[in-house]
């Protein structure tokens, strides 16, 4: 009682002085408490996602360290890195003098920053997105933290104004079942989008449907992917990528590549979970619900 | 004797080069700096992360040396290993279910007694296939190791295919797996330091037993050495270092293999010299490795495991060869 009265009283005080420098605390991803005294003015972002999303709330000129395969916005790109495909350096973190860390638990990211930062009082906040929820919530978050909360209020609005219109647009349409594929392994196995992703979420809002659900292991054979026979088959990549796969034998028996309902979809959207995750959701719904206008 | 300010120096040496070395090199005087209590962000860097880091390196290194001595003499196998015998694998996948599947008790007590089980478990294992195989010299004894090694690989390997949260879990596993030193807060160095202390003592009261089992079964037992219980005990003493090493340091490679033999070349082939001085190289050799995986490829930090591998694999073919050809 006493504490929800403080964090209205809290809250309450925010939305009054929104520039001032109050320490702002928030719950992430792993349940952890987080406080930054003020606004960070410099922040290690790790992961395409959290940097798209920082700047798509204009603090890009505040990101001081990135990782080597975040390749959006263009002007992060000189940024020095601190890690990449083997992992993140403490060291070259720490060398960035950042005052705030995000990061998201993939790639040894967690594993490796949360306890150093931790032990030396550096802020660090995991975000997870296991549906679009969160990468809208993770939004909010990160501009509360970075003293921007009403920017993040408005950017968040025009997503979800979007998310509605997609929502309207589909409604009561038969939603075509799917399977979207996002990776190829050299043993010949497929990575599908499970439910219980952002991404599988995204196939929802857009008027689609999980053909199967993957099971406990992400990686599914093409004969699964043959006999659950969906009525669409999506490639996460290159159209170039996408008919080599359908090229190859059993592929074109399948009644989806049969009635053409194959198509490429863009990797960056439906797999960074950040601002451009609805331009995806827009681009889904327009390919499974095709007679209807697209906005 | 000679051999022993030598090793005590090259430690020291390897330590502080060690907490020195990262993609941001220290100097010797920052490191006096941080520890006499500066505190910017990078002498607090030193203090909290990297020098407990280097420590720990040092002693899970000690364990392993250990390990591999107690391996070596007890199966009277120059090439004998914990992580070709098997029991850094039965130890692996100890972890890996206190890891990831949900059990009714605490982790940090499973973790470590899971991990001893699976590396007892897995050297009985071995002992008992080549026996039972009469396969008991040095090549019988490394094949069954390398069968069950195989077999506690993939039955890990399912475990985080299966039941790992992808983004969580799977990847406290796999630096596990790679082998790699996790930097302990200091109370945690402190009681790894007993652990280390107490896994020299426990060996130790070997050493003269596992002297006498150097001249062979029948001699042994005419010097009237209880062989079979004594091969007993000394495989769950060589479990429970096994284990306190895998627990702190992963799956780290070929170091319990090395080791001993270096030390071997240093102070000779008695246990009671030879096992501090063994603990003393592997402390030197994973000290090194763990700076080396910290420095060689900013920004990125390499697993130790892989260092140790590439650095210790060659070493073991070396051994092979020589064996091979007497």
């Amino acid at each position: 009682m006493l504490r929800a009265l403080l964090g209205a009283i809290l809250a309450f005080g925010v939305a009054l002085q929104p520039v001032a420098a109050a320490p702002v605390t928030v719950r992430d991803a792993f349940d952890r408490s987080v406080t930054v005294p003020a606004p960070p003015q410099r922040i290690v972002a790790i992961f395409a996602s959290n940097v798209e999303m920082l700047a798509a709330l204009g603090l890009a000129d505040r990101i001081v360290g990135i990782e080597s395969f975040t390749r959006y916005p263009p002007e992060v790109l000189g940024k020095p890195l601190v890690g990449g495909r083997l992992g993140f350096s403490v060291d070259e973190v720490v060398a960035q003098r950042p005052d705030f860390v995000v990061v998201t638990p993939s790639r040894q990211a967690a594993n490796q920053l949360v306890d150093p930062m931790e032990r030396l009082g550096i802020p660090i906040v995991v975000l997870l997105q296991r549906n679009v929820e969160e990468i809208l919530s993770n939004i909010r978050l990160l501009a509360r933290l970075c003293g921007v909360a009403e920017r993040g209020e408005e950017l968040v609005a025009k997503l979800q104004a979007r998310l509605d219109r997609v929502e309207q647009r589909v409604a009561g349409l038969k939603p075509p079942s799917v399977v979207m594929i996002t990776g190829r392994l050299g043993n010949g196995l497929l990575l599908v989008t499970r439910s219980g992703t952002y991404t599988g979420d995204a196939i929802v809002r857009a008027g689609g449907r999980l053909a199967f659900d993957g099971g406990i292991i992400a990686q599914v054979s093409p004969e699964a992917i043959f006999n659950s026979d969906p009525d669409m088959l999506l490639f996460a990549g290159t159209e170039k990528d996408m008919k080599e796969l359908i090229g190859r034998p059993g592929w074109s028996d399948m009644r989806a590549v049969k009635t053409r309902r194959v198509h490429a979809t863009s990797r960056v959207e439906l797999l960074i979970p950040g601002p451009r995750t609805i331009d995806g959701i827009e681009h889904l719904a327009a390919i499974f619900h095709p007679a209807t206008p697209s906005q | 004797m000679r051999a022993w300010p030598l090793l005590l120096l090259a430690l020291a040496l390897s330590i502080v080069i060690a907490a020195c070395a990262g993609h941001d090199w220290a100097t010797p005087s920052d490191l006096f700096r941080a520890i006499a209590g500066a505190t910017d962000l990078r002498s607090r860097l030193l203090v909290e992360w990297r020098i407990p880091r280097v420590l720990a390196a040092a002693l899970v290194g000690a364990l392993l040396g250990l390990g591999g001595t107690v391996f070596q003499g007890v199966f009277r196998n120059p090439l004998a290993e914990p992580y070709l015998l098997g029991s850094a694998g039965g130890a692996a996948l100890g972890a890996t279910v206190a890891l990831l599947v949900p059990l009714a008790a605490p982790q940090s007590f499973v973790l470590p007694v899971l991990a001893f089980a699976g590396a007892w478990g897995a050297t009985m294992l071995v002992i008992g296939i080549s026996r039972v195989s009469g396969a008991v010299d040095a090549a019988g004894m490394l094949l069954a190791g390398v069968a069950v090694a195989a077999i506690l690989g993939a039955l890990r390997s399912f475990l985080m295919l299966a039941l790992s949260d992808e983004t969580v879990s799977l990847q406290i596993v796999l630096s596990w797996v790679l082998g790699g030193v996790q930097t302990p807060s200091w109370p945690i160095l402190g009681l790894l330091a007993v652990i280390s202390l107490a896994c020299l003592m426990l060996t130790m009261v070997l050493a003269s037993r596992l002297d006498v089992l150097g001249l062979g079964e029948t001699m042994a037992t005419a010097f009237g050495l209880s062989v079979n219980r004594f091969i007993a005990f000394a495989v769950l003493a060589g479990s429970v270092v096994v284990a306190a090493a895998v627990a702190f340091g992963g799956l780290v490679a070929f170091v319990g293999l090395a080791s001993p033999h270096i030390a071997r070349w240093l102070v000779g082939p008695l246990h009671r010299p030879l096992l501090p001085a063994s603990a003393l190289v592997g402390a030197i050799v994973v000290t090194s490795a763990d700076a080396i995986a910290r420095a060689a490829l900013p920004p990125a930090e390499i697993p130790l495991g892989l260092v140790t591998a590439v650095a210790g694999g060659p070493f073991f073919i070396l051994l092979l060869a020589r064996r091979l050809r007497t």
